[in-house]
């Protein structure tokens, strides 16, 4: 925020200016030198490693340049101290951590306090000569110290000082107003020879800043790989370690008698393994998860190891992973190679509201040598366009309503007011620019030295340590990553096992094969799974409703074809799916495409094409899958594409049959998965599906406990009744703080979680003081508890209370509140035992739509009738979701409740959306073409009702209806 | 003896003055709004405008949208005080208890024991009517009833067009089958409070005793259980409303978030504001600003002097602590209402030493002598430069 220009752009302007080196000092961060390294090298310039650190008791700052290894890891340390440690002093650090430092300064005071020491300083005389710059010169000159001149640039052209004192409104929360940011002086990246110009009056000062460059020559920080140290207290070596552990796991997984296939597989891959050195990595992950090496070693009992992770045996057997990889055909190199350079990462899932106790446990246990990566979070259009209306002064309702308007289709700017045009053009600006770091969503590294030594760290607002560098940086510089992940399902499928063993005999869920059942495979092939993990999203659903296969297999290639670049691949895989002919494109392919019916569908799939047919090392061709997800992809991809079609041609493949491979390989463009991953996720999909299958009540309150799933509460609800629940609503006697599913009958009770405005403090306070003792009257339920007035409200309105009343007469609970709280008021100092409110007036009860309108209010959802049927006569003439198959290729009316969206761009680059509508009776997928949706987006809304008018279209068992028509209810 | 109160309503005012001045504009939705500003607020509408969801305060390019067909005026508030003192000249001549707002075209008028003079009261509002449409060109609604609540719902049950009399005793089955929202002074907190005890209706809420009122609403229990009876004694106050304080208001034409504009407007407020208090030779101890902010929201704060002053140059310093201390958000001002209270009479002792030289009496000197130019040349004819 400090600075407008990217590294690349100012190592650009500096080459166009005819620089030879460039340094950049991020402020107290070392964040942008892998981009600004890469830019460097990129235009041949001379990278300068170092940092601006500033005092936090004055206002006195340094900056730090690196001539060697010695002084990057003490300027990592230095930077470290000042953003972790509240005492902080510049000159002590300094005076303790300076080998290997140039450090320079315009602070006379500061450099007066240094040059005692023997350090390496000198006095920096800025941007251009002053008054205090010549004082500061007569002073360094005194005690023998160079001068130098080192601009303070925050630009790489003057064009973006508009850019830059908006960024420092909103840097400091300040006004975009003249009056309000005019104290900065913003330099940028000019001629050597203004500066020549500037300074000739002290002749003796750009041949030493001169100087000053050609003694750093350090160039980037170079540790190799640095992987997680791992010890034993019985001082075996890593490698041995695992060997032994893999072949212990592999007999419990297996059986004592091991097959050829998993004894061979598992003898490549710790050969593979110890050779790379990676041996000590398994084992520490292996021990994060399940915390066998702390005091009270416990396995963790529900994870998901992910990622390309997951195609390894000997991760399998140490039960990092799920899937057995000899079973499922999962390919090891596209994990490990003796090629590749680049550390690997194993992604490890566990319940969402474990893994913070996890990540705090290995923090705790690894102390300085740990910390979490950190993720730079850039300005977006929406972020971009509201924070630039913030420090104009606009209103916060008015910059909602402009910012969803831009989001529209063919949104015009020319209606906008002033200052709008000024705003949305600054904004565009502002689009990409860093805005500040984050902490990874879990990911760790963990060095034997401690890390600051590697890389700088601070601490999060959450109040762990991060390292400066995001997940790229981190694995330029060869830390290797841990990931950690929270996953909301793994959640759902402990929570839903734990309520049944509550009611009933324990779940066993080692003998548990949810991909062999007969009832879950129905219901994947239908396509309902709303709930279940990775599989609930419309495009899947109905991805599996033309498939028609509950098969493991299917489903872990579907997961992996349906990604966004890839819909001609999808339509071509479901008609060879039924049988539609079909030949691969060259015979070579054969061994490679074969079970994915000639179609590339996974990561690896890139690699092991370039291989066969292209005569690509594995690490070339691993390096190919991985450049497709990069953002700056299309530069490199082109040497790629090159080598590709020389190798492809030197085999004798068509031209033709060369392009249509290169455009499937394309369509890995944006996330795409590795088959080790896809398989990974869909066995908890399936035991998802098992769960909803089996036991729907208590699946779907675990769900809706857990949120963060696909849809709203009010579409889950809606699937719950769908599938013959009754909702029970809540109750300050019966509900928990989370959703209950009752199998036996058929019903769930609403949680008090679902009351808005309940604190958690008081849904606790509710469950607490119940425990044996119901509460047996509104008001003896506000004397135990006593809830804030808001909550007492909500909890009334959401009929909460009613089962505490002899006629469910809420208006008089309400006068009860008041009187109870008027009372308690006025005997504060006194208990309120045996508290008699007086007689309430008699007040007329709530008509029961008024009562609806607060439940849906406070709840957001109707327990007992779908809101649409409150639009009475007005449905009339529409045909119900459960009708709509019956009218393939015909037009209806139908009127749904918009319950979710996605947006995607047609070839040509226009906006279409896939919009799901349910009724009372099901759900409706639609469609709105590019033209339709135009006309209609500025009235969709989600939670809205709207009468739709469209053709029903069919395809491979998958219904839809095109809309044509489309009217707000 | 009952009391006879009517309440002349001309609604729309502003629009009402510029159609009686352009007789064109008659069938025209119009919206009054600063014209030049480029996110201006509607600052009055017609009634076809209002029909199509204008509403005051609603930002212009909105306000537009939901009427096309509207034509846009910008307001004239010097034309509609004048208007509104020729209001207030012809009701006179039936009344010297009227009680005006600000220029906004409601009066109420005190006409008990005048019977003898002008007839009974309907005559009279009727004869008013007529000579306010004959003179100048107004149609207003009027209302009669025992007292000033009651004339009031009365006309909001009419409005915009006609007249209701409403005879003593009559007042609370007059108001029982009317929406709670119709009565005056009830705040939104009150409503929503009536409607969790569904009490929708004013009969409803007039069928609880004054005991079960105190309860939810403590002191305001006592006014909502006379209110809900169409009891008020409140007498009609001559003359504007809030004469305990001088206070001056400025919205801005386009909201802003310059502080050399808001610093502008508020040496012009308090220029005013001092004007006053010399005239009156009073010295004011509190200089409060509410400032409004473009999302409707307000800050209040106060900076205060001990004794006070009358020195437009030291309110103004009060002025200004007080601003910094109610400017704490980001977003764009759109108006700022300066107010003077706590009044005392100046100290007419001089005093003890000479201040010829003291900054004090310089001030007091160019104070005096800008006084003069504005009370020959009218107001604003002479300002501080900060003004500008």
């Amino acid at each position: 925020m400090r600075g407008t220009s990217s590294p690349a752009s100012l190592c650009a302007r500096a080459k166009e200016l005819g620089y030879s080196a460039l340094a950049l000092t991020d402020h107290n961060s070392l964040s942008g030198l892998w981009s600004f390294l890469t830019a460097c090298k990129d235009h041949a310039m001379q990278p300068l490693v170092g940092a601006e650190i500033t005092d936090t008791s004055s206002s006195a700052k340094v900056i730090c340049l690196v001539r060697n290894s010695t002084g990057y890891r003490n300027v990592c340390n230095i930077i470290t101290k000042r953003n972790s440690s509240e005492g902080f002093s510049l000159e002590k650090e300094l005076r303790k951590q300076h080998d290997g430092l140039i450090i320079l300064s315009s602070s006379l005071s500061l450099l007066s306090g240094l040059q005692k020491y023997p350090m390496d300083i000198a006095a920096n005389l800025g941007n251009r000569p002053t008054e205090s710059s010549s004082r500061l010169r007569r002073w360094a000159q005194n005690q023998d110290i160079p001068v130098v001149a080192v601009p303070n640039v925050v630009m790489a052209e003057e064009r973006e000082k508009e850019l830059f004192r908006l960024m420092q409104a909103i840097r400091t929360n300040s006004r975009f107003t003249l009056q309000e940011v005019k104290n900065t002086s913003p330099a940028w990246l000019e001629a050597a020879a203004v500066y020549r110009d500037r300074f000739s009056v002290w002749p003796e000062v750009l041949p030493a800043t001169g100087q000053l460059v050609e003694r750093c020559d350090f160039t980037n920080p170079n540790f190799g790989i640095v992987m997680p140290p791992w010890k034993d207290d019985s001082g075996a070596e890593a490698g041995t370690a695992l060997y032994k552990a893999a072949y212990r796991g592999a007999c419990k997984r297996y059986g004592t008698d091991l097959s050829e296939a998993v004894v061979e597989r598992l003898e490549y891959e710790l050969h593979t393994i110890d050779s790379m050195g990676f041996s000590s990595y398994f084992l520490v992950v292996r021990d994060i998860v399940h915390n066998l090496s702390g005091e009270n070693p416990k396995r963790t009992p529900r994870i998901c190891g992910r990622g390309s992770g997951a195609a390894s045996l000997v991760a399998y057997c140490l039960e990092i992973t799920n899937v057995c990889p000899v079973k499922h055909n999962l390919y090891f190199a596209r994990f490990l190679n003796p090629g590749r350079s680049d550390p690997p990462d194993i992604d490890i899932d566990f319940s969402w509201d474990e893994r913070d106790a996890i990540l705090n446990r290995v923090l705790e246990k690894y102390g300085t040598h740990a910390a979490m990566v950190s993720t730079l979070i850039r300005f977006q259009p929406r972020m971009a366009l509201r924070e630039t209306a913030k420090a104009f002064g606009l209103p916060p309702g008015e910059i909602a309503k402009v910012t969803n308007l831009q989001r529209l289709p063919g949104a015009k700017n020319e209606g906008l007011a002033s200052p709008w045009p000024e705003i949305l053009q600054l904004a565009s600006e502002l689009h990409g620019v860093p805005r500040h770091i984050s902490v990874h969503p879990g990911g760790v590294i963990i060095t034997p030295d401690p890390i600051s030594d590697y890389v700088p760290l601070q601490i999060a607002a959450k109040g762990v340590p991060v390292i400066q560098w995001d997940k790229d940086g981190a694995e330029e510089a060869g830390l290797v990553k841990i990931d950690l992940l929270g996953n909301r399902s793994l959640g759902v499928i402990r929570d839903c096992i734990a309520s049944l063993e509550e009611r009933g005999p324990s779940f066993d869920e080692d003998y548990w094969q949810p991909e062999e059942d007969r009832q879950t495979k129905e219901t994947v092939a239908a396509g309902k799974t709303m709930g279940c993990f990775y599989i609930e999203s419309p495009a899947m659903r109905l991805l599996q409703q033309k498939a028609g296969s509950g098969e493991f297999e299917q489903l872990v290639l579907q997961s992996s074809i349906i990604r966004p670049a890839a819909n001609d691949f999808v339509r071509e895989y479901i008609r060879r799916l039924h049988g539609g002919t079909w030949q691969h494109l060259h015979p070579q392919l054969a061994e490679v495409l074969d079970e994915t019916f000639g179609l590339m569908v996974y990561q690896e799939d890139v690699s092991r094409v370039a291989v066969a047919l292209a005569g690509f090392s594995h690490a070339r061709a691993d390096g190919l899958r991985k450049v497709m997800s990069k953002k700056d992809k299309l530069l490199r991809l082109k040497d790629y594409y090159r080598e590709f079609d020389e190798g492809c041609a030197q085999r004798g493949v068509d031209a033709e049959i060369r392009e249509k491979l290169w455009q499937m390989m394309m369509s890995f463009d944006g996330y795409s998965f590795c088959k080790p991953h896809s398989a990974s996720y869909a066995r908890v999909s399936y035991q998802a599906a098992y769960l909803k299958s089996h036991y729907p009540a208590e699946f779907m309150a675990a769900v809706i406990s857990n949120q963060g799933g696909y849809y709203s509460t009010f579409a889950y609800v809606s699937e719950a009744k769908r599938l013959g629940l009754s909702i029970l609503p809540p109750c300050v006697n019966a509900s928990g703080v989370r959703w209950k599913g009752n199998g036996r009958e058929k019903n769930i009770r609403v949680g008090l979680m679902a009351v808005k405005g309940l604190s958690a403090e008081t849904m606790e306070r509710i469950r607490d003081k119940r425990s044996g003792n119901p509460f047996s009257s509104a008001v003896d339920f506000w004397q135990r508890v006593r809830p804030q007035k808001d909550e007492s409200r909500a909890l009334i309105q959401a009929g909460a209370l009613d089962d505490l009343t002899t006629d469910r007469n809420r208006s008089r609970l309400f006068w009860e509140l008041s009187q109870f709280r008027c009372l308690a008021k006025m005997q504060q100092t006194s208990p309120l035992f045996g508290l008699r409110l007086p007689q309430p007036p008699a007040l007329q009860p709530f008509s029961q739509r008024e009562l609806q309108r607060q439940e849906y209010g406070v709840l957001g959802f109707l327990c007992e009738t779908h809101p649409i049927l409150l639009y009475g006569k007005r449905l009339n003439g529409r045909t119900q979701a459960c009708n709509i198959r019956q009218h393939r290729g015909k037009r209806v009316t139908f009127a749904g409740w918009l319950i979710s969206g996605k947006l995607v761009s047609t070839k040509t680059g226009e906006v279409m959306e896939f919009l799901t509508f349910e009724d009372e009776t099901g759900l409706v997928e639609t469609v709105f073409f590019p033209r339709i949706y135009r006309r209609y987006a500025p009235v969709l809304s989600s939670g809205q009702t709207y009468m739709l008018r469209g053709k029903v279209e069919e395809d491979y068992g998958a219904v839809t209806l095109t809309v044509e028509h489309l009217q707000k209810l | 003896m009952d009391r006879s109160i009517i309440h002349l309503n001309i609604t729309d005012f502003a629009v009402a003055v510029e159609r009686i001045r352009d007789s064109s504009l008659k069938k025209i939705p119009l919206i009054v709004a600063p014209t030049q500003a480029a996110r201006a607020l509607v600052y009055d509408m017609s009634e076809e405008a209002y029909q199509d969801g204008v509403r005051k305060g609603m930002r212009l390019d909105m306000a537009r949208r939901y009427c096309r067909q509207a034509q846009v005026l910008p307001p004239r508030p010097t034309l509609y005080r004048r208007a509104m003192a020729a209001l207030v000249k012809r009701v006179f001549c039936y009344t010297p208890l009227v009680e005006q707002g600000e220029e906004d075209g409601h009066l109420f008028l005190d006409v008990t024991g005048t019977h003898r003079l002008f007839g009974p009261a309907p005559d009279i509002a009727w004869r008013l009517r007529k000579q306010l449409l004959q003179e100048l060109g107004f149609d207003p609604v009027w209302s009669l009833a025992s007292n000033k609540l009651v004339s009031k719902v009365a006309s909001r049950v009419v409005r915009p067009f006609g007249e209701y009399i409403v005879g003593p005793g009559e007042e609370d089955s007059f108001l029982a089958p009317l929406p709670l929202s119709l009565l005056p002074g009830l705040k939104p907190e009150e409503i929503r409070v009536l409607a969790d005890f569904n009490l929708l209706r004013i009969g409803q809420l007039a069928a609880l005793s004054k005991r079960q009122l105190l309860v939810p609403f403590q002191k305001r229990g006592s006014y909502l259980y006379d209110a809900s009876r169409g009891r008020d004694r409140t007498p009609v106050l001559p003359g504007k409303t809030g004469c305990d304080r001088i206070s001056r208001e400025h919205v801005f034409a386009e909201d802003t978030g310059s502080r050399d504009e808001l610093q502008s407007a508020l040496t012009f407020c308090v220029h005013e504001i001092g004007r006053s208090l010399r005239r009156r030779g009073m010295c004011g101890q509190r200089m409060g600003i509410c400032l409004t902010y473009s999302d409707g929201k307000s800050s209040v704060r106060q900076a205060t002097k001990k004794g006070g002053s009358d020195n437009d140059f030291l309110l103004r310093s009060l002025a200004f602590i007080a601003m910094e201390r109610a400017w704490k958000r980001r977003v764009r001002i759109r108006s700022l209402l300066l107010a003077c209270d706590r009044l005392v009479p100046r100290s007419r002792q001089q005093t003890l030493f000479a201040m010829h030289s003291t900054r004090e009496f310089q001030q007091e000197k160019i104070m005096t002598a800008m006084d003069a130019v504005c009370r020959r040349y009218g107001s604003g004819a002479i300002s501080l430069g900060t003004t500008f």
